[in-house]
């Protein structure tokens, strides 16, 4: 990632932070700067800036590690490993997060930090699997077997991602709000609202392309270094 | 100072937010810059 685009995603998020939390909630919006009042949040709504963009690195995360594990298998380049075990890293950080942030919204909207909705309950299964990786990792001390065994758990895990993140959270009733995909398939959100929200995804997942980047060369220089040491 | 901050609790966030952001981001800057570096001595 080039100087220029760091400056401009630095920049870019600063921005977002801000509009996110200045613009004001109103009932009906007459201003570019306005948010409408979606039903049931109120102010809070102001978490879905933060929250979801996180939700959605969480699976991009995922998704990347699966591909690169399938890679791995086609190709058993080290190289290929490491990206794999760097993405699934970046996911499980961001997925932590995630629930972080949900739980403390939780928190102000449904009273207690931790109610065992559908979301909630899928997303622990998500950490816990994505856990097992790392657990798996951590205990195979052969380099090849190790990458071997975990790009197959690896494919395997980023099959399940979209199944816990929108099927199982859709199929049994949630009180989580659905501001954006809904069974009535509207989107409760007026343009400046969208574009706040859209701008929000596009900061998160170049700010993930950039932590990835820096990652997968702190895990070649850290594989260099430990195969200089053999 | 507590009435301006009971009063203008959503500055307050903003704040913090834009701290940590600028946090985060100067720390992967560094970060970034280190491993470059590191990178380069490797090559040499």
């Amino acid at each position: 990632m080039n100087t220029a685009l760091k400056i401009v995603l630095g920049c870019w998020l600063g921005l977002v932070i801000c509009a996110a939390l200045l613009f004001p909630v109103v009932p009906a919006p007459q201003s570019w700067n306005e948010f409408p009042v979606i039903p049931g949040l109120g102010e809070k709504a102001r978490i879905l800036f933060f929250h979801v963009p996180m939700s959605w690195v969480t699976v991009v995360a995922f998704l990347t590690s699966m591909v690169f594990s399938i890679r791995y298998l086609r190709s058993k380049e080290t190289a290929d490993d490491l990206k794999a075990v760097a993405s699934a890293g970046l996911g499980l950080l961001f997925c932590v997060l995630a629930t972080i942030t949900g739980s403390v919204w939780a928190k102000f909207n449904w009273g207690s930090f931790w109610n065992w909705d559908p979301r909630e309950t899928s997303i622990i299964v998500l950490l816990l699997i994505y856990g097992a990786y790392f657990a798996l990792r951590s205990a195979i001390p052969s380099d090849e077997k190790r990458a071997a065994l975990s790009a197959v758990y690896a494919v395997i895990a980023g099959v399940t991602v979209p199944f816990f993140i929108f099927i199982v959270p859709r199929i049994i009733g949630s009180l989580h709000p659905e501001p954006i995909v809904n069974a009535e398939g509207k989107v409760h959100m007026n343009g400046s609202m969208l574009a706040v929200f859209l701008s929000s995804l596009a900061g998160f997942t170049m700010l993930f392309v950039w932590m990835l980047n820096i990652k997968i060369r702190v895990l070649r220089l850290a594989h260099h270094h430990s195969k200089e040491g053999d | 100072m507590y009435e301006f901050l009971a009063d203008h609790a959503l500055y307050t966030v903003l704040l913090i937010v834009l701290i940590c952001w600028a946090g985060i981001f100067f720390y992967l800057w560094r970060l970034d810059r280190k491993v470059a570096r590191l990178e380069k001595d490797l090559r040499q």
